[in-house]
């Protein structure tokens, strides 16, 4: 016979039972109200309810008394299961289990106790539970890595240490590289300003045969060259504290990114007593 | 994203590389006394404009003669002879005149003047006898000679610098130290 007293509708709970359990007949008894949760009050548990169990037995008939309870505590749900012999009215087996809800695992977890008892445990139902249960390091897939934020900030400065979940480095990033690129990128337009400039000017120098006038272009040219040349040593040097920022970035984003702690620490609070001895 | 990775590293590449190329600082105008300077050649100078040209052989050819100054050392003349000679081979004379240094604002032409030896060389003589305008002080145009392409090559019009003269109005020469030539292509 089985007792379920579950603190929310399980409704698929007796289904599920006589569908995994063919080999097993299920009796129900739903007007029963009796809890059996104060058994660890008693002097001896095993025999707690001895009386209850026999009579239970004779009345539907039945060699075991399962009883199932589900409390549930925020995201975890504790299920104890006792299985009482009706012969002598004792508790025979018994487990409390507290664990981290998962996906239909009230249900789950009712037929690995079930199965227990029954000797009939299915693969699938230990698979479920694994769900909840910390898997091997080495087969962890990190959904975040550091080489992962180090290409995101080889693509776009920044975006990895803002995918790494940082706040200010990201803006750091993105913006010193903005600036430099900007920079590039001005120096580059005088450079090629100059240039034209310079050669427009050469052109005109070539073209006259007037000393006034080649003189004038040739300042003129002169000065273009003298600006051209300076735009490109700017140009240059940007571009190489662009190019040297963008790998540094891309490094402090790899530096920076998520990684599974090895150590966990509390924080200490200076209101609780020192138990240090 | 790795297209526009791509992309993105290209961009700079070629930023980079565009940035880095460098215009050559060529200045080479004959009439330019520190263009000469720069190739080793004194003022006061005599030269051709322009320094090289490429023509067809239906085209004629155009070269002014230019005495060119140093802007610190400039000295007045008011006569100046030049001896040109020029490869006959695939050129021949066909008109000088008088530049427009030596024909300016007052439009005094001096006493201008040419003789030409039939084969490839051309004296040309000028002079300033005017009351008023007896000099000239500064880099100028001396003389425009047009020739006719008779065939097709590729030579040197030139001075010949032991020859040429200038002098001022007192009759002193005025020491010339160095010439340039133009090249002429016909194709």
């Amino acid at each position: 016979m089985v007792l379920n007293h579950f603190d929310r509708k399980l409704s698929t709970a007796d289904a599920a039972l006589k569908e995994n359990f063919t080999n097993s007949i299920f009796e129900f008894d739903s007007t029963f109200y009796l809890l059996f949760d104060n058994i660890d009050e008693y002097e001896n548990p095993a025999s707690s309810y001895m009386n209850t169990i026999k009579d239970l037995g004779e009345k539907h008939k039945v060699n075991f008394v399962l009883f199932n309870q589900i409390k549930h505590d925020d995201d975890r749900f504790m299920l104890e299961g006792q299985m009482f012999n009706t012969r002598s009215g004792g508790l025979i087996y018994r487990r409390k289990i507290d664990l981290t809800n998962y996906l239909n695992g009230q249900i789950n977890e009712l037929n690995l106790w079930v199965g227990n008892v029954t000797g009939n445990i299915e693969k699938e139902w230990q698979k479920n539970r694994e769900s909840i249960l910390f898997k091997n390091p080495e087969n962890i897939v990190q959904e975040k890595t550091p080489l992962g934020a180090a290409m995101r900030s080889l693509i776009f400065p920044g975006w990895g240490q803002a995918y790494s979940g940082k706040k200010v480095s990201p803006r750091v990033w993105a913006g010193t590289e903005s600036a430099l690129s900007l920079a590039v990128l001005f120096n580059f337009l005088k450079y090629e300003e100059a240039t034209k400039n310079y050669l427009a000017n050469l052109k005109l120098y070539n073209e006259t045969d007037d000393e006034k006038e080649v003189e004038r272009f040739r300042n003129q040219a002169e000065s273009d060259w003298d600006e051209h040349k300076m735009f490109s040593e700017l140009a240059i040097a940007f571009a190489g504290a662009t190019g040297t920022g963008w790998v540094a970035n891309s490094i402090h984003a790899w530096i920076v990114g998520p990684r599974s702690f090895k150590n966990l620490y509390q924080k200490w609070d200076p209101q609780l007593p020192d138990t240090t001895g | 994203m790795k297209f526009q990775r791509g992309h993105v590293i290209i961009l700079l590449i070629w930023l980079v590389i565009e940035s880095c190329t460098l215009q050559k600082k060529d200045f080479d105008n004959p009439v330019d006394f520190i263009a000469n300077e720069e190739k080793g050649i004194g003022a006061p100078t005599l030269v051709f404009y322009p320094k090289t040209q490429s023509k067809t052989i239906a085209d004629s050819i155009l070269v002014g003669a230019f005495i060119v100054f140093k802007e610190d050392s400039m000295e007045s003349f008011s006569g100046i002879h030049l001896q040109i000679e020029f490869p006959n081979s695939f050129l021949e004379l066909d008109t000088i005149t008088p530049g427009l240094f030596i024909t300016d604002t007052l439009k005094s032409t001096p006493l201008f003047t040419y003789t030409f030896d039939g084969t490839n060389t051309v004296d040309i003589f000028a002079y300033f006898l005017d009351t008023l305008k007896t000099d000239l002080l500064g880099t100028g145009h001396i003389a425009d000679l047009v020739f006719n392409p008779i065939g097709t090559g590729s030579d040197s019009i030139r001075y010949n610098l032991s020859v040429c003269e200038m002098i001022d109005q007192d009759d002193a020469i005025i020491e010339l130290k160095g010439d340039r030539g133009a090249e002429v292509i016909i194709q």
